[in-house]
């Protein structure tokens, strides 16, 4: 009797638990009707494999999203999506959208990469795009990569010429390749800057908050910044500008944030009164535009390479901050942009 | 017999009389850190001076930043490390135990010694740094606070963090929804209760394995507010996900008293709850007949019952109300911190509170000084990172964690729960 009632009991509650995962997992998107369109290969099935943030993460997984969205509409196309919530979901993932005949599957985050060259390995018919890693070279895998240090390196010379008390800073959620190429594009550019100006704009760098959350943990470190005197902070770690905001708030004195990957006006306009600017990253056309072709049959795996140049990477306007930047600061910051684009600045950090 | 001349039996007996275990392990800690301090604090001396500043813009007196010369204070520090670990050598030796003030007085000046190493040629705010560690322990107190009354009426909680994370979205929901925190801060206890009351249920009613009701919990939350996450919240932010975050409230007059005066008096109302909180269970755990039965049923169900008290209904409500307590931190992480909710946002805070309980030895007030310690460890990892210390970035990442574990495995000892922790009662 006793163990029948707890029996009962511990099948409920996983019941409970199964249900709630289900449905965590099992969101369907409001699926297009599919419309006829002529010059698409015969078959063709975009998928993608978000890494463990979620297409929901406003960054680079919902963005990567967007753009295969944008391109299966404009297709007629309905794209299989797959939500990883752990490291160990990549491999699984990818073969289950493999086994439902997807024949070109984006991975968003380099984290995926070992997961993606072994499907890319076992499936030379599936085309693959990954996105921010260029480690695997094959023939059915297309690397896309954006060299954001070159955006970021604006951002640095921006925030130290608005700067007023000579100390600017910079966090980020993890130490891996793609945070950390913000954050050596930031401190190139403050130095550039000390280096013409014969300023000595100090820059904090070599924070690093340990996951891509706005969490509290964000927030401490965005204090620390403020109260070592740092007036301009660019986080670089997912939603943790949110963070960087609060603190911001609740700072004595006038701190600025740079964001990362979208122009923070827009996606966060509630608190656009402390956004400097921001470096963006294009993914969500760079995956649309790769979508497109591939629909055609021009895949390629020759890698995207996001830059100033070709406008996959840039600087977002300063909106509200318009009239609070030095006059001749456009002038200086378009300068170094073509001075980078024609090679006559380098900007070391790279992935 | 004569008394100034005991015989030899005598004597022997009397000294066995007086024997004492001695204790020598903190002697030994002592001894390993002043030696820690000796060669890494002196023999790697930095060059330079470190300046320590007190003052936030509304005291109304600015303490003058205190800057000493980084070698000289290591040195002092240090010495001064040696002449604590003597004395506690000494007084080991002559078999008295060492105090615990002499302990906490040996942390601090560690934690001094270390700072004015580390600091060399930078500065710190320390009056930021010590406000940084109570916003990172709120959370961690609440949930331990939570953990203490729930294991100490003998139902062992791992849920804290299904409900820290229930507490954390049901109050930014419910906050923005109505625009007022207070209904917000309202709402994360309910949630707190809630996750609680199923705990009870299954662990009193229908004597599941409590460790496994409290994970099945955890990722019961977590699947369940990721899931609303994405469909309600992201469905309209605005709507959903905007609360209005806790003011500050300050008290006139102190809150100017510089340093105390933002610690203490500069806070928002979720850690004034906070404070009260923490006397209160200590107060109400030690002091009342609600804590005297409370902890008779965590550490005798029987003996409880034959007294007339009722066992599994005392439980199930006190196991609820440290489910409220717990949802009350979680309010911390939205409404009194970063202003909405995000994906499991919580980051396992619910099991640092956990560990903080036990570290604490089921102890409102240890537990508190316990979730404080980890607080201020991640703080100056935060701190130290900024000034760009000589460690790097990923063994800072780890100090919090280091820390806690040193303290569990060496100043804690044999830590005993309370003995019907974890069992249900059923009676015969």
């Amino acid at each position: 009797m006793k163990i029948t009632a707890r029996k009962a009991g511990l099948t409920g509650l996983a019941g409970v638990a199964t249900i709630a995962l289900l449905a965590a997992c099992g969101q369907a998107p409001d699926a297009e009707a599919p419309a006829a369109s002529g010059d698409v290969v015969d078959g063709f099935l975009p998928c993608i494999v978000s890494d463990s943030g979620g297409f929901d993460d406003k960054s680079f997984n919902q963005s990567g999203y967007e753009g295969l969205q944008a391109a299966a509409t404009e297709l007629g196309l309905t794209p299989k999506e797959s939500e990883s919530n752990s490291e160990d979901e990549f491999g699984p993932n990818l073969n289950s959208l493999i086994d439902q005949n997807c024949t070109m599957i984006t991975t968003v985050g380099f984290l995926l990469a070992s997961a993606t060259e072994d499907a890319a390995k076992a499936n030379p018919d599936v085309e693959f795009a990954i996105l921010d890693d260029n480690s695997i070279e094959a023939d059915n895998v297309k690397p896309v990569i954006f060299d954001t240090a070159q955006a970021a390196f604006l951002a640095g010379y921006t925030a130290a010429d608005y700067s007023k008390t000579g100390v600017v800073g910079t966090f980020g959620g993890m130490e891996i390749p793609t945070v950390t190429i913000f954050m050596d594009g930031f401190v190139e550019g403050v130095e550039y800057y000390n280096e013409q100006k014969d300023a000595d704009v100090k820059v904090i760098s070599d924070l690093y908050t340990g996951e891509f959350a706005a969490n509290d943990k964000a927030k401490q470190t965005s204090k620390t910044l403020i109260d070592q005197d740092a007036d301009v902070i660019m986080p670089v770690a997912g939603p943790a500008f949110q963070s960087t905001v609060a603190a911001a708030e609740e700072a004595s004195g006038d701190v600025a944030i740079i964001g990362v990957d979208a122009d923070l006006v827009e996606t966060y306009p509630q608190a656009k009164d402390y956004f400097l600017t921001s470096v963006m990253k294009e993914m969500s056309g760079a995956v649309e535009t790769i979508v497109t072709d591939a629909s055609a049959g021009n895949f390629d795996n020759s890698p995207y390479v996001g830059t100033l140049e070709n406008e996959g990477v840039s600087l977002a306007p300063f909106h509200e901050f318009e009239d609070k930047v030095s006059d001749s600061l456009q002038g200086e910051l378009d300068t170094i942009k073509a001075g980078i684009i024609d090679g006559s600045i380098t900007v070391k950090a790279s992935l | 017999m004569s008394v100034t001349t005991p015989s030899p039996e005598l004597s022997v007996s009397a000294s066995l009389e007086s024997a004492t275990v001695k204790n020598w392990k903190a002697p030994i800690v002592f001894a390993v850190f002043s030696v820690i301090a000796v060669v890494v604090f002196v023999g790697f001396r930095r060059e330079g001076v470190s300046e320590f500043r007190f003052a936030t813009g509304s005291d109304f007196f600015a303490i003058p930043p205190l800057v000493v010369g980084s070698t000289p204070a290591t040195i002092v520090l240090s010495v001064l490390l040696l002449a604590l670990t003597g004395y506690s050598v000494w007084r080991t030796s002559t078999a008295r135990t060492t105090p615990i003030w002499l302990v906490s007085l040996f942390g601090v000046l560690f934690v001094a010694d270390f700072l004015a190493w580390v600091v060399a040629g930078n500065f710190i705010n320390a009056t930021g740094l010590l406000l940084g560690s109570i916003a990172l322990s709120a959370p961690l107190i609440f949930g331990a606070l939570g953990g203490v009354i729930s294991e100490r009426v003998g139902v062992v909680n791992v849920a804290i963090e299904g409900q820290l994370l229930a507490g954390a979205f049901t109050s930014a929901m419910v906050a923005s929804m109505t625009g007022n925190a207070l209904v917000g801060l309202l709402a994360a206890m309910v949630a707190g209760v809630l996750v609680g009351m199923v705990l009870a249920v299954f662990s009193i009613r229908y004597l599941v394995e409590q460790v496994i009701v409290g994970v099945v919990l955890n990722v019961l939350v977590a699947g369940l507010t990721g899931f609303l996450y994405s469909t309600v919240m992201g469905s309209n932010e605005a709507l959903f996900n905007s609360p209005p975050k806790l003011p500050q409230l300050p008290i006139p007059v102190l809150s100017e008293i510089p340093v105390i005066g933002p610690i203490l008096f500069r806070q928002t109302l979720i850690i004034y709850l906070m404070y009260v909180a923490i006397f209160l269970v200590w107060w109400g755990l030690y002091k009342t007949k609600w804590g005297l039965r409370l902890r008779a049923v965590g550490e005798h169900p029987q003996a409880a019952d034959t007294v007339g008290i009722r066992v599994n209904m005392t439980r199930f409500w006190n196991v609820s109300l440290a489910g409220a307590i717990a949802g009350l931190g979680g309010a911390y992480f939205t409404l009194g911190s970063v202003g909405g909710f995000t994906k499991e946002m919580t980051a396992g805070a619910g099991f640092i509170a956990l560990a903080a309980v036990i570290f604490g030895r089921w102890d409102p007030i240890k537990a508190t000084l316990a979730a404080l310690l980890f607080g201020f460890a991640s703080n100056l990892q935060n701190v130290l990172g900024a000034i760009g210390s000589p460690v790097p970035s990923e063994f800072m990442l780890m100090l919090p964690y280091v820390i806690t574990i040193l303290a569990v495995a060496g100043f804690v000892g044999q830590s005993r729960g309370p003995a019907a922790s974890g069992k249900a009662y059923v009676k015969q």
